[in-house]
């Protein structure tokens, strides 16, 4: 109990402190993660509006595939984009592996179904007839679909902060191609991860810390955002 | 001009709701659409406005001396029953028909700002319009209509659930659109200060429509 009260006062004081190897780690997480949410929310925008409004033969197929792709395993998807950027692999030419570009390609792909499935599930829920006054009061194909997501923003907030939770909180895909490198490739999970190994638990307590108080802002906006949006449907 | 001929509609594979073989009207007068309950009244209001697409024949409207088919936005407008009201101010409300219809600057604001004040909205240009009451949504979609001068407005039961000086409030304004030249089909189940304005009334009864015609409460 001593030795852990210790390693969290530790912790604490890395942090306050300003640690230059602590928030390098932070600041790589961060980049990484929030580049692939900025990347994967307008395709999943577009797909899921096109899951949401338009009837196409094999939809209900589609929407139970991207649901079925929110439960694969971060390590799958690890080994997939492994398999892909190794050197032996068809996209090894790229040389991607072992470097931030992969580990946002592997976040954008766990990012995406999240993203997809809770935007399909906020843009059906939007009234029918929102689509139509716009329509009708002259508004545009896309200014139409901008209102559309404009009324939707609760949710859209909502499933970008739960998709980036997932993937800032991930460490099977980010340690598999992204190697884990000092300075480089080495993020939050990942470091906590290599220092609990090597003993050295101040760091990955630290690391920790940072992770549980962006869990505890995340769910924060995310109640604020639910109860917006459930104020919006209800009035 | 409204021009529907061989007009039939239903859902699924029911059976048609009703059969039109022929209307011609004006597209002057104000127009009382009376039925049953699943009569079809809200179906034939959304055929009228192009949101729906017949089963069978055609609809044409006659607009500035050209002839065309549903939908014409801004000119030929349908109101649900309960407006969709966008999830904004009360002027936010007006502003985006003033920016989808390309105005600008003054002149947006200007019309925005008359508008309410026409309405009787202006003391709530900046309350949520969510948070309106039902009368007040009702005259703030009018208003949202009336900023585009519409050649006819399709009302889907306007005064229902609305309380008796709501009814007042709304059907004055209806009245006022219709004076300045706008034409106006509602349809309503109970007869109102607004209905006993009509000067035509279209039912849809026995599978068909029946217009009588009045003029100064005589039928013609």
């Amino acid at each position: 109990m001593h030795e852990l009260m210790n390693t969290a006062r530790e912790a604490l004081h890395l942090l306050i402190s300003l640690d230059p190897a602590l928030w390098e780690i932070i600041g790589v997480s961060f980049r990484v993660s929030l580049t692939a949410i900025l990347v994967a929310l307008p395709p999943a925008l577009l797909i899921a509006l096109l899951l949401a409004r338009v009837a196409f033969p094999g939809r209900w197929f589609a929407i139970s595939l991207v649901n079925t792709f929110m439960a694969v395993p971060t390590v799958v998807v690890g080994l997939v984009l492994f398999m892909l950027l190794s050197r032996s692999g068809p996209l090894g030419e790229l040389r991607l592996l072992f470097t931030q570009r992969a580990m946002i390609i592997g976040q954008i792909l766990l990012a995406m179904p999240v993203l997809t499935a809770m935007l399909h599930s906020t843009l059906q829920s939007i009234d029918q007839r929102a689509w139509e006054t716009a329509r009708q009061l002259g508004a545009g194909w896309w200014q139409s679909l901008w209102v559309l997501i404009r009324e939707a923003r609760f949710g859209v907030i909502a499933a970008v902060l739960a998709a980036f939770g997932r993937i800032i909180a991930e460490v099977g895909s980010a340690v598999m191609i992204g190697g884990n490198i000092e300075h480089f490739t080495r993020t939050i999970t990942t470091a906590i991860a290599l220092e609990t190994l090597k003993g050295e638990f101040a760091q990955g307590l630290a690391l920790g810390l940072v992770l549980l108080l962006l869990a505890l802002v995340l769910n924060v906006l995310l109640g604020v955002m639910r109860g917006r949006g459930h104020q919006t449907v209800s009035v | 001009m409204l021009e529907v001929s061989q007009l039939a509609h239903g859902f699924d594979r029911q059976p048609a709701l009703w059969e039109i073989p022929h209307l011609p009207w004006q597209g002057l007068s104000l127009v009382h659409l009376r039925g049953d309950n699943g009569s079809g009244k809200t179906t034939f209001l959304r055929l009228l406005a192009g949101l729906e697409t017949p089963r069978q024949g055609s609809i044409r409207w006659t607009l500035g001396g050209t002839s065309v088919s549903p939908p014409c936005p801004g000119h030929v407008l349908y109101l649900h029953q309960q407006p969709y009201l966008f999830d904004t101010s009360v002027a936010g409300n007006l502003r985006y028909v003033a920016r989808w219809n390309g105005w600008r600057g003054a002149t947006a604001r200007d019309r925005v700002a008359a508008m309410l004040e026409r309405c009787g909205l202006a003391a709530h240009a900046q309350q949520r319009a969510r948070s309106l009451s039902g009368g007040e949504r009702m005259r703030l979609a009018l208003a949202r209509a009336w900023l585009l001068s519409p050649r006819v407005l399709l009302l889907d039961e306007p005064t229902a659930s609305l309380d008796r000086q709501a009814i007042a409030d709304v059907s004055t304004l209806i009245s006022s659109l219709h004076e300045t030249g706008c034409a106006v089909v509602l349809s309503a189940h109970q007869p109102s200060v607004l209905t006993e304005r009509c000067d035509e009334y279209w039912c849809l009864e026995q599978r068909s429509l029946q217009v009588s015609v009045f003029k100064q409460g005589v039928a013609v």
